[in-house]
């Protein structure tokens, strides 16, 4: 495996808070104890924007970011202040692939209170960093979990995220610690 | 999430299938996916699927008809709809054809959650009905009746002939032949097996508690009544009622169900509301009715209202060859409630018992085989185990009243018991406390032995 293969990159795609990569960087380095480093801003690819729906296509951002060579990384959390949708889903929070090379963590939801109000940074952040743990968990093939409080647990909507602890379940931790030590990865 | 299912994804976008998929796959379910209403048909044939999304829009076989082709060929497979705004009377159309869900395109991912949530609180559910159903089957199946002997042979060719009509059955025998039995494996095997079986002891209970119990009453009916209830011929619902000891109901009271059974309606106590009944009726009795009617104490028009089939049930002493049968059945069941493990006879007392009368019947025969399962301490029961059932040393007693019949069998059991007061108090089937008291009302000691 590539010495390097342990490093996990978050890189800002488009116009992002420039705090967002770098405390999504700090938490996973935090949490994890692997480690990772914001990386320079890339543009944000137009073409995934849907008209119909005037929202951006989550695959196929997805398959854009994957096709980016970031080969100092073995996983990359890309980071955007967009809308992202499925094509079932209204809208999603994050996107990744079971043991895929890149995931999405988009802001642009977690900011808005249903009121019209806006969240604080801080806690838009926090809710950042709590996604991209979650989704590093689907590139480490970790599963959805039924345990409310555990970041693998699915979250529908901000209050159920909110509810999520800045933690794996103990099955969830084992099985994350287990795919690491597979893949020969070595933990800060 | 919760336990995994197997799910397939039925649409002809590709787009919608791959979405699907990839959602499924974090969750860990196995997840397949089929472009149309024929190809979804060919997997379940191979595969039973738990679970079914299904567009309702697509070329040649649409969902809803194959959610009405998967609902008559897989039952099991549980089905949501995925349908567009413009196709909301098509969801509410499958929803009537047994889809458990429709979404509607595109729905938040919460809503997802929660479809999932009640799908697998349905599949819980049945899972657990067919559990219990299963146990149910198993305690009223058809082979718990034990027999091989000619006039059981009849009585099992006849069950499943008369359990297929709707005609009333009167089940005749002495007490303890298995006449409850028979009326549940007649449930069981009749069409109204999906509906409650309730069993009614006429002989146990007053005319009056009979009354409310079979036609239920409304609130203030009388002292008491301080709510309304329904009676036992409502809530059977279109299944079947066991009114045993048919023989004891009183005259005014087989009137009253003479008129049900004619008119299929009922009024409860206090009301004036007729209430339309369905169910159909096996009564039993150890009586001679004929010779009831002669005395005046039977109704003849009921008589040939319930009367309709009958089954005449040999009481066990003209069905010796199946005593061996009986036997073996119920040690197997004693040995495995007792997790003691008896599983012989020896032939001694195997004659010991088929020479034996049986006045209990099978009744007799399960607790004699249940008191020397409890009693023996070996694998193999003698004749000796079966002393109990011998009439001779009660009749050699001097003294026939109800005190001196008792202070004789409780001392004997105690006997039987080494003076071990629980496993004796368990035969006769008082507590401690009671056997206590009567050993020193009747001065029993281990020296009055």
């Amino acid at each position: 495996m590539d010495a390097n293969t342990d490093r996990i990159g978050v890189v800002p795609v488009g116009a992002v808070h420039e705090m967002a990569p770098k405390v999504v960087a700090a938490h996973i380095s935090g949490y994890l104890s692997l480690q990772a480093e914001s990386l320079a801003p890339v543009q944000l690819p137009l073409h995934t924007f849907n008209g119909n729906r005037l929202q951006y296509d989550a695959g196929l951002l997805l398959r854009e970011i994957e096709s980016i060579p970031f080969d100092e990384h073995g996983k990359i959390i890309a980071i955007v202040d967009v809308d992202l949708f499925l094509p079932i889903f209204t809208h999603v929070f994050g996107e990744a692939r079971q043991g895929g090379k890149a995931a999405l963590v988009s802001l642009y939801r977690l900011g808005k209170h249903g009121s019209g109000l806006r969240f604080e940074s801080a806690l838009v952040f926090e809710r950042a960093a709590k996604i991209a743990l979650h989704e590093l968990g689907h590139l480490y093939d970790l599963l959805h979990c039924d345990n409310a409080r555990c970041l693998m647990h699915f979250s529908g909507g901000l209050d159920e995220l909110d509810r999520t602890s800045f933690s794996y379940c103990r099955y969830c931790a084992t099985c994350m610690r287990a795919c690491l030590k597979t893949r020969g990865l070595k933990r800060k | 999430m919760g336990d995994k299912m197997s799910i397939m994804i039925v649409d002809d976008e590709m787009i919608i299938r791959e979405s699907f998929l990839h959602w499924f796959q974090k969750s860990g379910h196995h997840v397949a996916t089929a472009a149309s209403g024929q190809e979804a048909l060919e997997k379940l044939d191979i595969f039973p699927f738990d679970l079914l999304f299904v567009d309702i829009k697509m070329p040649g076989m649409d969902g809803i008809q194959l959610l009405e082709r998967v609902k008559s060929e897989f039952p099991d497979t549980i089905v949501v709809i995925i349908t567009a705004y413009g196709s909301i009377e098509s969801a509410v159309q499958a929803m009537k054809l047994g889809a458990a869900d429709y979404l509607l395109k595109p729905f938040k991912p919460d809503q997802l959650s929660l479809a999932m949530e009640k799908v697998a609180q349905q599949k819980k559910l049945v899972s657990e009905y067919r559990y219990l159903k299963g146990r149910l089957d198993n305690i009223t199946r058809f082979d718990n009746i034990i027999g091989q002997s000619a006039p059981m042979e009849e009585i099992f060719a006849l069950i499943p002939q008369v359990a297929a009509s709707d005609a009333p059955v009167l089940l005749t025998g002495e007490t303890g032949t298995g006449k409850e039995l028979i009326a549940k494996a007649i449930h069981a095997k009749s069409p109204r097996s999906r509906f409650p079986y309730i069993a009614i002891n006429c002989g146990a209970m007053p005319d009056s508690l009979l009354e409310s119990e079979l036609f239920g009453h409304q609130k203030g009916a009388f002292t008491g009544a301080i709510q309304g209830r329904k009676g036992f011929l409502e809530v059977v619902a279109g299944g079947t009622l066991f009114l045993d000891e048919v023989g004891e109901i009183s005259t005014r009271m087989q009137v009253d169900l003479l008129r049900v059974l004619e008119e299929k309606k009922i009024i409860r106590l206090g009301s004036s509301q007729t209430i339309d009944v369905n169910f159909r009726l096996i009564a039993a009795t150890s009586r001679n009715l004929e010779e009831q009617i002669a005395a005046g104490v039977f109704r003849e028009d009921f008589y040939y209202r319930i009367n309709v089939v009958r089954i005449d049930i040999p009481p066990l002493r003209k069905r010796k060859d199946d005593i061996p049968l009986l036997v073996e059945h119920f040690l197997t069941k004693f040995s495995n409630e007792t997790t003691k493990r008896v599983d012989r006879v020896t032939r001694q007392a195997e004659h010991f018992l088929k020479n034996y009368d049986w006045p209990g019947n099978v009744r007799e025969l399960e607790n004699a085989i249940e008191r020397a399962v409890v009693l023996s301490g070996s694998r193999t029961l003698h004749e000796k185990d079966f002393r109990f059932l011998s009439p001779a040393s009660m009749e050699a007693q001097p003294g026939r009243s109800l005190l001196e019949m008792e202070k004789r069998h409780i001392r004997q059991v105690l006997d039987e018991c080494g003076w071990n007061v629980t496993q004796a108090a368990k035969l006769l089937n008082i507590n401690r406390v009671t056997l206590h008291k009567k050993i020193n009302r009747y001065q029993l000691t281990r020296k009055s032995m």
